[in-house]
């Protein structure tokens, strides 16, 4: 982490980086407790075990009591149920940190004690990522509960993939939610953003990109190429790839990704995924540094 | 005589292909009326010469009608069993082909051949190296092991022969190089059963008439049963799994295929039952799960003489529930268990359904899609189930679209379809009496339950990591939102 590289090189008798740690966990700890017992937290937490609750049992009836499984609508709908709520929940989350601290002047204040910007983004992404995740797994692990009790034979594996690759989106959208949290002045400017760019991902961009294949005549490489643009598009992609391990579910664009990349696969994807947490998050520590305080 | 033999072989090679190639370049009455097809080349080249080892001695003196216990041990020998003898090793006596050639040619009637471990034989694909060749009728070859075997059991008009308890296991090859576990060649009522064939070629039947088979497994090959040509073939009990095709019928006429396992034959065609231009069949209660297509229906039924019956099957969790063609017509669908395929009914390239039925009387099939109710109680939906999803209808169109299943643009589409009825587009089928139960549908091949405990821990391993996350932040210390001296305290007092 590059903010090791603020605290002071020179001192030697105190090690720099402790200090500048000590400081990211006191703040991600205020973060987190600040999260867990704010209602957006509980209500997401809620939400998502509710709705994950209604899609297991309603896929645990679809199979009929015949004993059979695979790769149906239970795993179709908790993807599609994470790629709904999951980024709503997280741009949500990071938009309104920063902005809403600023307009109450905890920003400044903040900025006043010895610890760098970068140090108090750092904590604050940290504080929200803790609490995203403990919300992901409660609702995840609920699901996979209720699936085990109703005697679905998902495998275990396929859960545990889902709630990793979850997790990894969470963290990319949070990032992306701070940066515009950063770019705002006020929160509810903020949350606007988060909410049109979620809408974006989740609806416009896909909407858009049909509208290619059909208008343009998108050549499946192209259409690969550009559907990995997507965040959204490529944790679906690689829930698939994770929990089934074949593409050609997705026709001729995932044949032709299973045929040209094959193992290097998850790698692509998670270069893709990262890069929407390391991008963001950097973009805003930068602009945070230059920004004013109120 | 060597050219006119690779000559013989290559044409025979070529109109394979060609038939087996399902691009229905063939016109199968034009292949039907061939009635003088030669037999594969190879019959006419019976190579193992009586040889000195152990076991071609006792044959050598053995006598018609007798028993030849033949002793534990490993032989390494080619045999030739050219005396209606039976043959048994005990279960212990092993046969090596080492590396060459066929291993056991059986060119008397009534032979039996019981009890061996046969393994390694050649690999030229050309002289279709064998582990057993029969060319005799009324043979019985049973509760053997074949491992490590080009072909495995090659039955050349050998009729009323049995293949009984053997399990055959090919060469790891590329398929394209692995021959055929089990070949019948004009071999009528020969029974087949409780069988293990994997990792071949294929399991086949030309021109072989009223063939039983039955409780058998074949696996992880390419298609797991294969009939060519012929007619009045009782399939029953089976399992295949893993191969690229479980059942594939082709120019095949009375066929009944009853209480299969066909699970995850997803090959680059990859369907559980494929029909292609035959006729007078009946499939009834077979598991049908995880393939790419669970039935593949091209140009079946042939005629118009019966309905092709498809009847009490669980079809679930397939890429696609039952694909037809457009030219298919006249097959009857009920009381199926229709159950979350990604597409339930689909017909490849354009085309209606309107010449096949998915209900007859009371009885429609059972659809995992179906989103009416039952209000008289009578396990009858009360709506015509006619599904119709402008986002399946592009798919069809447009098959790149499949790249956005499962997202929620996908829904958005749909959602559109369905408060515009006017954009969505006819149904593809319907069925009137759509039911509201599964039908319960009994395989005698097991059903392997899945254990809960693995997901369970798994559960609990997410809710620990959540529940912990969370007990942690709320045990720390209380501070308020706005005690900011709290929070200004802690942070970088420099010491």
């Amino acid at each position: 982490m590059s903010v090791a590289l603020t605290a002071h090189p020179r001192d030697l008798s105190i090690p720099a980086p402790p200090r500048a740690w000590r400081n990211i966990l006191t703040i991600a700890g205020r973060e987190l407790r600040d999260a867990v017992r704010s209602r957006w937290f509980i209500l997401y937490t809620l939400a998502f075990a509710v709705l994950g609750l209604a899609v297991s049992f309603v896929s645990a009836a679809g199979t009929g009591g015949t004993g059979l499984s695979g790769f149906g609508r239970t795993t179709a709908g908790l993807i599609n149920l994470v790629l709904l709520v999951v980024p709503l929940m997280a741009l949500t989350a990071g938009a309104s940190s920063i902005a809403s601290e600023r307009e109450r002047g905890m920003l400044a204040y903040l900025f006043a004690q010895p610890v760098s910007r970068t140090e108090v983004l750092a904590g604050k992404y940290a504080g929200l990522a803790g609490a995203l995740a403990a919300c992901l797994m409660l609702g995840l692990g609920v699901c996979a509960a209720i699936l085990a009790w109703k005697g679905v034979a998902a495998r275990p594996a396929s859960v545990l993939w889902l709630a990793a690759l979850s997790l990894l989106l969470a963290l990319g959208m949070l990032s992306l939610g701070m940066l515009l949290s950063v770019l705002s002045r006020r929160a509810s400017v903020a949350l606007g953003a988060a909410v049109f760019v979620w809408l974006a991902l989740v609806l416009v961009s896909d909407l858009a990109l049909m509208a290619g294949v059909v208008a343009l005549r998108l050549r499946i490489e192209e259409l690969f190429a550009l559907s990995l643009m997507n965040p959204l598009q490529v944790f679906k992609m690689w829930s698939l790839h994770a929990v089934d391990a074949t593409l050609d579910v997705l026709g001729p664009a995932g044949l032709y990704a299973a045929d040209e990349h094959g193992p290097r696969l998850h790698l692509i994807f998670g270069v893709c995924l990262f890069a929407w947490v390391v991008i963001p998050l950097a973009a805003a520590a930068v602009l945070l540094a230059r920004r004013s305080p109120v | 005589m060597k050219a006119v033999q690779a000559l013989v072989l290559s044409l025979l090679q070529a109109s394979l292909m060609a038939v087996t190639s399902a691009s229905g370049a063939v016109p199968p009455d034009h292949a039907r009326k061939t009635d003088d097809h030669a037999p594969p080349a190879a019959s006419r080249a019976i190579q193992n010469t009586p040889g000195s080892g152990l076991i071609s001695r006792l044959i050598r003196e053995a006598s018609e009608g007798d028993t030849i216990v033949v002793p534990s041990g490993l032989h390494r020998e080619h045999l030739r069993i050219d005396k209606t003898i039976i043959l048994d090793g005990g279960g212990r006596a092993i046969i090596d082909g080492g590396g060459s050639g066929d291993i056991v040619e059986i060119t008397a009637p009534g032979v039996t051949l019981r009890g061996f471990t046969i393994r390694n034989t050649g690999i030229d694909l050309d002289a279709e190296n064998a582990a057993v060749r029969a060319v005799a009728p009324r043979v019985v070859i049973e509760d053997n092991m074949f491992s490590d075997i080009l072909f495995g059991i090659d039955l050349r008009e050998s009729p009323d022969s049995v293949v009984r308890r053997n399990i055959i296991g090919g060469k790891s090859l590329d398929t394209a190089r692995r021959g055929d576990g089990l070949r019948l060649w004009r071999c009528d009522r020969t029974v087949i059963e409780d069988n293990i064939i994997h990792d071949g070629r294929d399991a086949i039947l030309w021109y072989s008439t009223g063939v039983v088979i039955r409780r058998n497994t074949g696996r992880d090959c390419r298609y797991g049963l294969h009939l060519m040509f012929s007619d009045d073939v009782v399939i029953d009990d089976n399992e295949f799994s893993g191969n690229s095709v479980g059942i594939y019928l082709m120019y095949s006429t009375g066929i009944e295929i009853r209480r299969n396992r066909l699970v995850r034959n997803r090959g680059p065609s990859g369907y559980g039952i494929g029909l292609k231009e035959s006729d007078r069949f009946v499939i009834s209660d077979n598991v049908i799960a995880a393939n790419r297509a669970g039935l593949y229906i091209d140009g079946s039924p042939f005629t118009t003489r019966a309905p092709g019956v498809i009847r009490r099957n669980s079809i679930a969790f397939n890429d696609v529930g039952v694909m037809f063609l457009p030219s298919a017509r006249g097959n009857e669908l009920t009381e199926n268990n229709f159950i979350d395929n990604i597409d339930q009914v689909r017909v490849a390239g354009r085309g209606s359904l309107e010449a096949n039925r998915f209900w007859s009387g009371e009885r429609g099939n059972f659809w995992t899609d179906y989103t009416g109710y039952d209000a008289d109680h009578n396990g009858v939906g009360d709506f015509v189930h006619e599904p119709s999803t402008l986002f399946e209808n592009l798919m069809d169109r447009e098959p790149s679209m499949r790249l956005f299943l499962f997202s929620p643009a996908q829904q958005a589409i749909e959602f559109v379809g369905r408060a515009f009825p006017s954009i969505c587009p006819e149904p593809k089928f319907s069925d009137e009496v759509p039911l509201m139960r599964p039908v319960a549908i009994e395989t005698s091949a097991a059903t392997r339950q899945a254990s809960p405990g693995p997901l369970a821990a798994a559960a609990a391993l997410l809710l620990a990591v959540g529940g912990g996350i969370t007990a942690a932040a709320r045990a720390g210390p209380s501070t308020c939102r706005r005690d900011q001296s709290a929070i200004g305290s802690s942070l970088g007092a420099i010491p």
